[in-house]
């Protein structure tokens, strides 16, 4: 290196390396929070972090926890699992949260974990779905969203009253959507139903007029798809204008029917929906005061409606680790965890309590949480019991 | 039987946007060597324009995406102008990082001021599809389509019959002679680029229609671009033509009968394979355009 | 001189009580050698590989692997992989890249300049697909979790490199000899070829000097260093899925390397801290999308005003300062270069 080259580096490196201590305030207990912010899941992790904002001046007007008020300390993870590690570092190390929230995509959660591990610090699973989390041997994880495997057994019961004979399965090709299909084709056969055609779309793919022209071609009566609603939107109407004729069911809790409505019109019509909060219809949810209130509160908020599909997951998360730290009896990571496993609760999905998922000694927390199945009929939304 | 031939009309109807989005990139990346990374934004631009006029200014269709494509030719023009210009004489890769932070600034730019949410656009056309016999499209694609054929020819009338076309090739052929012949090379450069950008956020904003509005919705846009230009060969619009209408034959066929997931792999698998055998494109005949 | 800029990197352990800074820098050095690599492409030989992630990727799924072991079926034959020792891992992995960089300096070296943009861009998406869809070998988005931390030695006698001052001085040792490589090779006469491809190839053609050949080998040692880089990142990061092959990667390791100075050696260094700390100051104060939009805007900024790169920048305020009697490095092997390019 020549010496300029040196100096360069050295004052690069001064720069880089001599930053403020950051401030601490006291007598807050804070929650970290490790969501997408920015990149292409963004609209999600937004969702979930307004959820979590309710929750937190819900309790914080009640007067906290403990005698001190909470504080989020929310930090973008950029859609990416290099920076959802580097996030949860620093909500842990620079932060000194005693639990943490996150990360909303399976892969950010998995990279996460390793540092759960490290640091000893509890992380409560708001969205994530893949199997791999709660048997992966991690005693700091407890999750409330469910396994795909979970929603398709709670999902069983009610496939003989909508008459399928066979299906196709239409999914994002990543972890959640491929797992979906797995484990609903697994099902379905249990029943007696056969399985069709299994085509996979790319995340970022907007034209899917390949697949489904493929799959209007196939004799099945039924279609499963799973993603998130921006592509569902864009199946739908293509769907739509193929003179795709058959009744289509969606998985996974990210559809946002409104949305649906909103921006595929006629085409959703017809669609049945897999989802774990149906705002339209807080009095089906066990707390139903507390829905009403939360949507109410969402509203004036001025927040998406379509998003409360999601943002509930933010909501039920945060109150769950308040519910384990008003146990706990202190702001410290390894109570709350013993207190986790003693946690119960009622959130807007339904009851939480956390049951042992994974190797023995080494379990992770899962909740197993409820499944409703809505319809779109003539632009509206109504429940199917 | 049936099959196969919805396949094929899924393709031409994709190829004409592509071929859009292609003609605008060739024309930049080859006339001006400009690594463009904000073709992509270009693009979407158009969905956000076409969207605010719609839905929050209430304008007709028509007229909102007329406006879409001017703004578009001129958020063009004040890049070049702006970033471009005063930065000639610097190597590709100094240029191409300008375009790169630049389209870090757009996309983000628009994810604050709309929200990361689609945004849906709704054309004054039924939704109902035209059905002939066993192939089925929406007349929305019927429109794209057809307004893509009338930006195409427009813009290879321009560069073909006019003046400001010839000059352009002129500029395209030998930039130094094009000057001493009296060319206003500077001009000559932010009226291409401002072309281009013009095509891509007519793309965008027809396409938007057809699908949803986001903020990453340029991304694989621009990408896919990149590989019709190539396909073509730099600075061809018949190539870039050809290149889209390929690229789309080749993804809606790979989709249907090879294998979904491997969609988008097919065309950069044709592009490696191409440039193995004609390292020019498919279309270039040594420095031309047109 | 250098080593004056290696010691005060070793001590920075000793003195840096943050764990998160630590953790923050060692991702920054990891990717921080990726650029290194990039630059031995992009700023020596003149070619614009926007692929590079492709070669990082493969190097950490193949390190991977390697060490977890994995069962496939191949055109019929049943292929099994008992899990191999770490070191071993590595070392595949950066075998395995640098073969990959061969495939592609051979075959994409027929076609320049903005073809070769291409095609490297091409190879970097079609290498992601294939990680996305070969869900047999390698999860696909499932992702391969549970990779083993970095392990020094084998069998018996292993030593695990848990905790972040460990991880550090490996990354350090790694940047360090790939620093090293890549220095011997811009000073030998390989080098001097390389660089007389970049200011004016037809004259060097002209003059005998096999062409392919060297851009083959810069190609080959480059993805290597980048695999070397991939290797390092799985065993830290310890979860990686097709999403590592993503074009924003690329955009950062390119990022580094022209805002630092490209075709410098000291460059990709200088830019890699800069671009690799800043999101981390950025996240202090400003909003997700606001740092976004900083960050580009600097960057734009950066290479407005200092269109070669701030390494070179300073360098010539530098000599300006001392008088024109210092030759800047990049003319002084352009002169030698012009005496002695006969190989």
């Amino acid at each position: 290196m020549t010496r300029t080259g040196t100096r360069a580096t050295l004052i690069a490196a001064g720069i880089a390396l001599g930053m403020a201590a950051n401030a601490t305030h006291a007598q807050t207990i804070k929650i970290g929070v490790n969501e997408p912010l920015t990149g292409a899941v963004a609209a999600s992790g937004n969702f979930v972090v307004n959820g979590a904002k309710i929750a937190a001046d819900e309790i914080n007007a009640k007067g906290g926890v403990l005698g001190s008020k909470i504080e989020l300390v929310i930090e973008d993870n950029k859609s990416n699992p290099t920076e959802a590690v580097a996030a949860a570092e620093k909500l842990i190390v620079r932060d000194k949260v005693p639990v943490m929230m996150g990360a909303w995509s399976s892969t950010y959660t998995l990279a996460v974990m390793p540092k759960l591990m490290e640091y000893k610090v509890p992380m409560l699973v708001e969205t994530s779905s893949s199997d791999k989390i709660t048997v992966s041997g991690n005693p700091y994880i407890f999750r409330i969203s469910p396994t795909s495997g979970m929603e398709a057994n709670a999902f069983a019961p009610r496939v003989g009253a909508l008459k399928i004979r066979k299906a196709d399965f239409l999914v994002v090709n990543n972890d959640w959507g491929k797992g979906a299909a797995d484990v609903f084709a697994k099902m379905l056969k249990s029943k007696g139903i056969a399985i069709g055609v299994v085509a996979t779309m790319d995340a970022s793919a907007q034209d899917l007029n390949a697949q489904l022209s493929k799959i209007r071609s196939s004799d099945a009566d039924t279609l499963f798809v799973t993603t998130a609603v921006e592509q569902l939107t864009l199946v739908l109407k293509q769907a739509h204008a193929l003179g795709l004729k058959r009744q289509i069911i969606t998985t996974g809790g990210s559809q946002s029917p409104d949305q649906l409505i909103e921006q595929a019109g006629a085409a959703a019509n017809g669609s049945y929906h897999l989802l774990f909060f149906p705002p339209w219809f807080p009095e089906a949810s066990p707390d139903a005061a507390r829905a009403k209130a939360f949507v109410a509160e969402w509203r004036k908020r001025g927040f998406t409606f379509a998003g409360l599909t999601e943002g509930f997951r933010g909501y039920d998360g945060i109150h769950t680790i308040v519910a384990a730290i008003a146990k706990a009896g202190k702001a410290e990571p390894e109570a709350i965890r013993k207190a986790l496993w003693n946690t119960t609760l009622t959130g807007l999905n339904g009851k939480i309590a956390f049951t042992k998922a994974g190797p023995a000694g080494k379990e992770s927390g899962q909740s197993i949480p409820a499944v409703y199945v809505v319809k779109i009929d003539n632009g509206k939304v109504t429940l199917f019991r | 039987m049936d099959e196969l031939l919805q396949h094929v009309v899924n393709a031409l109807m994709l190829g004409g946007t592509y071929a859009l989005l292609g003609i605008g990139l060739t024309l930049i990346f080859g006339i001006m060597r400009v690594v463009n990374f904000t073709h992509g934004e270009l693009y979407a631009f158009g969905g956000y324009m076409i969207f605010m006029c719609t839905a929050l200014l209430g304008l007709n269709f028509y007229v909102a995406l007329l406006v879409a494509v001017i703004l578009g030719v001129a958020l063009g023009a004040a890049i070049e102008l702006l970033l471009l210009r005063p930065m000639r004489g610097a190597d590709i890769d100094t240029t191409m990082l300008i375009m790169i932070g630049t389209w870090i600034v757009l996309q983000n730019t628009e994810q604050m001021i709309w929200g990361g949410v689609a945004k849906s656009i709704v054309p004054p056309l039924s939704t109902e599809p035209l059905v002939l016999g066993p192939v089925s499209v929406a007349w929305l694609r019927v429109f794209v389509f057809a307004a893509a054929a009338v930006l195409i020819v427009a813009t290879y009338a321009l560069i073909n019959r006019t003046r400001l076309g010839k000059a352009m090739r002129a500029t395209f052929q030998d930039r130094d002679t094009a000057a001493l012949m009296g060319v206003n090379v500077h001009a000559i450069n932010t009226a291409t680029f401002a072309l281009g950008s013009g095509l891509a956020a007519a793309a965008g904003a027809l396409l938007g229609t057809v699908f949803v509005v986001t903020p990453t919705m340029g991304d694989l846009a621009a990408l896919k671009a990149f590989a019709i230009v190539i396909l073509g060969g730099l600075g061809s619009i018949t190539g870039a033509t050809a290149g889209g209408f390929i690229l789309a034959f080749v993804e809606e066929m790979g989709a249907g009968y090879v294998s979904s997931g491997y969609r988008d792999a097919m065309g950069f698998l044709l592009i490696i394979v191409v440039l193995l055998f004609r390292p020019t494109g498919l279309f270039a005949r040594a420095e031309r355009i047109g | 001189m250098p080593w004056l800029g290696l010691v005060f990197l070793a001590s920075v352990p000793l003195w840096l009580r943050d764990q998160y800074f630590l953790h923050v820098l060692i991702t920054t050095g990891i990717f921080t050698i990726a650029a290194m690599s990039l630059n031995l492409l992009l700023g020596y030989t003149g070619q614009l590989s926007l692929g590079h992630v492709a070669f990082f990727g493969i190097g950490a799924y193949a390190s991977a692997l390697t060490s977890l072991g994995f069962e496939v079926d191949i055109f019929g034959l049943h292929v099994v992989h008992e899990p191999w020792p770490v070191v071993i891992g590595f070392l595949v992995g950066i075998a395995v890249a640098g073969l990959c960089g061969y495939a592609i300096g051979r075959l994409s070296f027929k076609v320049r300049g903005a073809y070769f943009v291409i095609v490297t861009i091409s190879f970097a998406e079609v290498t992601r697909l294939v990680a996305l869809n070969w869900v047999e070998l390698t999860q696909g988005p499932m992702a391969l979790n549970n990779i083993p931390p970095f392990t020094l030695g084998f069998g018996t006698s292993e030593y695990t490199v848990w905790g972040k001052v460990p991880n550090y001085y490996v990354v350090l040792a790694v940047g360090a000899a790939a620093y090293l490589v890549i220095r011997r090779l811009v000073r030998s006469r390989i080098g001097r070829a390389m660089i007389a491809l970049r200011e004016n190839e037809p004259l060097a053609t002209s003059l005998g000097i096999d062409v392919t050949r060297f851009l083959v080998l810069a190609a080959v040692v480059s993805a290597a260093i980048a695999g070397a880089a991939g290797g390092l990142y799985a065993h830290f990061i310890r979860i990686i899925d097709p999403d590592i092959f993503l074009f924003i990667y690329t955009v950062t390791m390119v990022i580094m390397v022209i805002t630092g100075g490209k075709g410098t050696l000291a460059g990709p260094l200088v830019g890699g801290l800069i671009f690799g700390m800043l999101p981390v100051v950025l996240r202090e104060f400003a909003s997700p999308v606001a740092q976004w939009i900083i960050y580009g805007s600097l960057m734009i900024l950066i290479v407005f005003f200092l269109p070669r790169g701030i390494v070179p920048a300073v360098h010539d305020w530098w000599t300006h300062r001392r008088g024109a009697a210092a030759v800047p490095e990049r003319t002084r092997v352009r002169v030698e270069n012009a005496a002695n390019t006969r190989t």
